[in-house]
């Protein structure tokens, strides 16, 4: 079962290859025993991670992440609604995240992939309980009129770690978010001023003066180990995932409270060591994570 | 409104009524897809991937001489102005995904496939009018980016008519602007039209002129 050298070179790289699809698991193990990936990744690195704020134009906060090959695209538009009774002076947030078809050879259209609803609820469990947003901040006239946040992300490409994107791309969509003018028309609703003030505008009252980003509280960043016998793999692709089952979600805010841990079943049981190390790992993702978010951002300022 | 400036002669954005938007296409932006293209035409962005040729999920649907293209366009929640609530199965992605797998399955040449399906799916990231242009362009670059055998390269443009004058690739405040629109695409090199729709909304009489 051994791959041998072949006698060209040639043929020996596809015997690699075709152990490698044959034969998955002994491939990778024998990677491991190295401490090294096929990728040439030591083990608890995660892959290179871009954050581009503002590819959406027409979006009031967007950005694209890109953790190796995963890409994630968010968007958050606003809308005008009347609060609820039992909450007149906060806003609401709707969270949605769809993988199309066009992100990865296993998604049938018409047929929502399973995990696509997994992450959607855990997207939903850990922005709505972490505080990073204060619903608060999206009320505009208290008990008439709030803000309604529409978050959709979008996976345009999915090759691993799909929740630690998502959750990325939510994060730095609403760091990018501006509140747009609003102003009260002669019915007394609320509407949207877009663009520029015309002179003649300037009799209608504005409810908020100017532009405003939202105040984050801490923010959540997460990161997904693999767990196979005694090694981990920090932020596996999707070949890592399909291969080795049974993985832990961590989610650290930025001051290193714990948010959640998810570890749904699978073949590799962990002891509290192991959990301990994936939280360790973590904590370093977190830092990193933090500064290219606040890279990007400042960025974005000096434009 | 005055969509083309009678002193300049300049449309809205600018443009001169026969000048298309800038466009831009990018092709492999999809890691996991057999090929795959990002296309722009001005402010609408486009993505579209191909996955195949590979088995056919659906038996019943396998054709035994040639490959069965399907394909999918959807339209992300925050692509047009207001946010979209159903951004598929509503009759009018269905009849762009039909149109898109039709004007495509003419140019692919399928019969050196059987027994396989090709998926081509498009999804629209930002739409500013040409949508269904930019997808047919998109799709095109995505079938060569994965190597399918293709007759020619199919490309796609719309065209207007507004203040009596003939314009070019219109963007999304002159295509909602009431005027008669025609999608045309073609295939380039063998210089036949595999695609024409024209819609003639409010148009009382239909004057016909004949190019140059």
């Amino acid at each position: 079962m051994e791959s041998s050298e072949g006698t060209g070179g040639l043929s020996g790289e596809i015997e690699v290859e075709a152990y490698r699809r044959l034969f998955p698991l002994p491939f990778y193990e024998r990677h491991l025993l190295e401490s090294v990936r096929p990728d040439a990744r030591p083990l608890n690195r995660a892959r290179d991670t871009t954050i581009a704020l503002g590819p959406v134009a027409s979006a009031d906060g967007s950005a694209l992440v890109k953790i190796g090959d995963t890409t994630m695209l968010a968007a958050i538009k606003l809308e005008v609604m009347t609060p609820s009774t039992d909450a007149p002076d906060e806003g609401s947030l709707a969270i949605e995240f769809q993988m199309p078809p066009i992100c990865s050879p296993s998604v049938r259209p018409g047929r929502p992939a399973e995990v696509a609803s997994v992450i959607s609820k855990q997207l939903s469990d850990v922005m709505m309980s972490s505080e990073m947003i204060n619903l608060k901040e999206l009320s505009l006239i208290s008990g008439k009129a709030a803000w309604m946040a529409y978050l959709d992300i979008y996976c345009l490409s999915a090759d691993g770690c799909l929740f630690d994107a998502a959750l990325l791309s939510a994060i730095a969509a609403f760091s990018h978010l501006q509140i747009p003018l609003v102003s009260v028309n002669d019915d007394g609703r609320v509407i949207a001023v877009f663009g520029e003030l015309p002179e003649a505008k300037l009799k209608l009252e504005l409810v908020n003066k100017e532009k405003r980003k939202l105040s984050l509280g801490s923010k959540p960043f997460s990161l997904t180990c693999i767990l196979h016998e005694e090694y981990i793999l920090a932020d596996p692709n999707a070949e890592e995932e399909s291969i080795m089952d049974t993985f832990v979600t961590v989610v650290l805010d930025s001051l290193g409270q714990l948010v959640s841990i998810y570890k749904p079943g699978g073949a590799a049981l962990a002891n509290m060591s192991t959990i301990k190390a994936c939280i360790a790992l973590t904590k370093s993702r977190v830092k990193e994570l933090n500064n290219i978010l606040s890279e990007s951002l400042s960025e974005m300022e000096v434009d | 409104m005055e969509y083309v400036n009678p002193l300049t002669g300049f449309r809205l954005d600018g443009r001169r009524p026969n000048e298309m938007r800038q466009i831009r296409g990018e092709i492999g932006v999809v890691a996991k897809a057999d090929g795959s293209a990002l296309f722009e035409m001005g402010n609408t962005k486009v993505i579209a991937a191909v996955y195949g040729p590979r088995e056919v999920r659906n038996k019943g649907q396998q054709i035994n001489n040639q490959a069965l293209v399907r394909c999918e366009y959807g339209m992300a929640n925050f692509s047009t102005g207001d946010r979209r609530r159903k951004p598929k199965g509503d009759r009018r992605s269905t009849e762009i995904s039909l149109v898109i797998r039709q004007t495509m399955e003419a140019c692919i040449l399928t019969h050196l496939m059987p027994h396989s399906q090709i998926d081509i799916f498009v999804q629209v990231l930002q739409a500013d009018g040409g949508t269904r242009s930019a997808c047919i362009n998109a799709a095109t670059l995505a079938l060569a980016d994965a190597g399918i055998p293709m007759r020619d390269i199919v490309t796609s443009c719309s065209a207007g008519y507004l203040c009596s004058t003939p314009l070019l690739d219109l963007n999304y405040v002159e295509d909602s602007a009431g005027g008669p629109d025609v999608t045309v695409g073609i295939l380039a090199k063998m210089d036949k039209v595999t695609l024409l729709q024209v819609l003639l909304e409010h148009t009382k009489q239909l004057e016909c002129h004949r190019g140059a």
